[in-house]
């Protein structure tokens, strides 16, 4: 009878306890969509008129130079990366060009590539205020090329300055440095990370896709193009 | 008169992982269909109910999970995210109904196994990716390690344990002739 007793109580606990998993973790589940996150961290407003954001579909401060494909597509994806991060190297060259080439430039996804320089990484930061200068002046897709596939050259060395002038006229490095020195878009990367770390983003890169119906899907890490490629199908049916 | 089966550690232990793993792999398979961290409210559906082969959003973006892991081609990410929540499932309800019991406990530990593989080898690669264990956003770190492992050895043990216990007759029954 003992024996019963025991053998009754150890499967009640063990089912009690996994009852108890599932309840916790279902609320938990819920708090950590990403669904209410671009408006959580949307209510603060840019500084001044060169720092101006847009709002499309619910999703609020894009800054339109790091923001391609039309506004009216059926998908937003935003893409949380660091540029001295080796996953967000791999996605951007292998995936992230990809989208572009058959949903950004047929109108079926707006993509929008969002600041999100870790501290870990002692060059992120510089890498991503050259890129959002040179995003203002129409040059961001080459520097972003330029810096994401020129990664292991400056992490070595810090040379980000260099990577970037490699790739623009002297004019443009000029005007480029001049953004940087005066910090003018140093705001919009930190309303990035401010964003991102409200929703929130734990680790690089992350995609946050945003249907028309105001649902969100959090994809995290490097993924493929053909996997991605099914979600994109199915969000932009 | 019946007697009760002796109650000794290795019955206990094939207990405990029977009913702490069925419960893990039934909530982890109906996390990654249902994804209810996607709902506000009911009612919920089910991924590719009743065709695990159907594309959907929940598997597709389970397959995303599994992608990042670096493990495997695309395709078979794919067909691990159609498939796997459903063989979760009914490998925990059998694991808990018993019947066959050392068959699915060993495909349950190689199962096992291959999830503690593919964690650690993604915590020791620094993959700043989330698990996919629950479906949910659950970002990779040393206590899902831990988690995972000791679930690996609760499933070895029980199989050991299980496949052990069918060498010996069973307490209830008595021996095969009385008379003799």
């Amino acid at each position: 009878m003992n024996r019963r007793f025991i053998l009754a109580s150890i499967a009640t606990l063990a089912l009690a306890n996994a009852g108890t998993l599932i309840m916790v973790a279902a609320p938990t589940a819920q708090k950590s969509g990403a669904k209410n996150a671009p408006n959580a961290a949307s209510s603060a407003k840019p500084a001044s008129a060169s720092q101006a954001t847009i709002t499309v579909n619910g999703v609020g401060d894009i800054d339109p130079a790091k923001a391609f494909g039309s506004k009216n597509a059926p998908v937003i994806m935003e893409i949380y990366s660091d540029f001295q991060c080796p996953a967000c190297k791999q996605l951007f060259i292998t995936t992230t060009q990809r989208v572009t080439d058959n949903y950004v430039d047929t109108n079926k996804v707006y993509m929008v590539h969002r600041d999100f320089p870790l501290p870990m990484h002692a060059y992120s930061r510089v890498a991503a205020s050259y890129s959002r200068a040179a995003a203002h002046i129409g040059k961001c897709e080459v520097v972003e090329q330029a810096l994401f596939q020129n990664q292991e050259r400056w992490e070595a060395n810090g040379d980000v300055k260099g990577i970037v002038a490699a790739v623009l006229t002297p004019a443009e490095m000029k005007k480029v440095q001049e953004l940087v020195d005066a910090k003018t878009y140093e705001p919009l990367i930190d309303k990035d990370k401010q964003i991102g770390q409200a929703i929130p983003v734990n680790q690089t890169p992350t995609m946050i896709i945003h249907t028309k119906d105001g649902q969100s899907y959090p994809v995290v890490g490097f993924v493929s193009y053909d996997v991605l490629k099914t979600l994109l199908d199915q969000l932009t049916k | 008169m019946l007697q009760s089966a002796p109650f000794n550690y290795r019955r206990i232990i094939i207990w405990v992982g029977r009913i702490v793993i069925a419960a893990f792999f039934i909530y982890a398979g109906l996390a990654k269909l249902i994804r209810w961290d996607m709902h506000q409210l009911p009612p919920l559906t089910l991924a590719n109910f009743p065709f695990p082969w159907r594309e959907s959003i929940p598997t597709s973006l389970f397959a995303a999970q599994i992608d990042s892991y670096q493990m495997v081609p695309p395709w078979v990410s794919l067909a691990i995210a159609h498939w796997l929540p459903w063989a979760e499932i009914l490998l925990g309800a059998l694991l808990l109904i018993g019947w066959q019991l050392r068959i699915w406990a060993t495909i349950v530990t190689l199962i096992v196994g291959g999830f503690f593989t593919a964690v650690v080898r993604a915590y020791a690669l620094h993959l700043d990716i989330n698990c996919g264990c629950f479906a949910k956003p659950e970002p990779l770190t040393g206590w899902t390690v831990l988690r995972d492992g000791a679930l690996f050895l609760l499933a070895v043990l029980m199989t050991v344990f299980a496949f052990q216990q069918a060498r010996k007759p069973h307490p209830w029954s008595g021996p095969a002739n009385p008379a003799t």
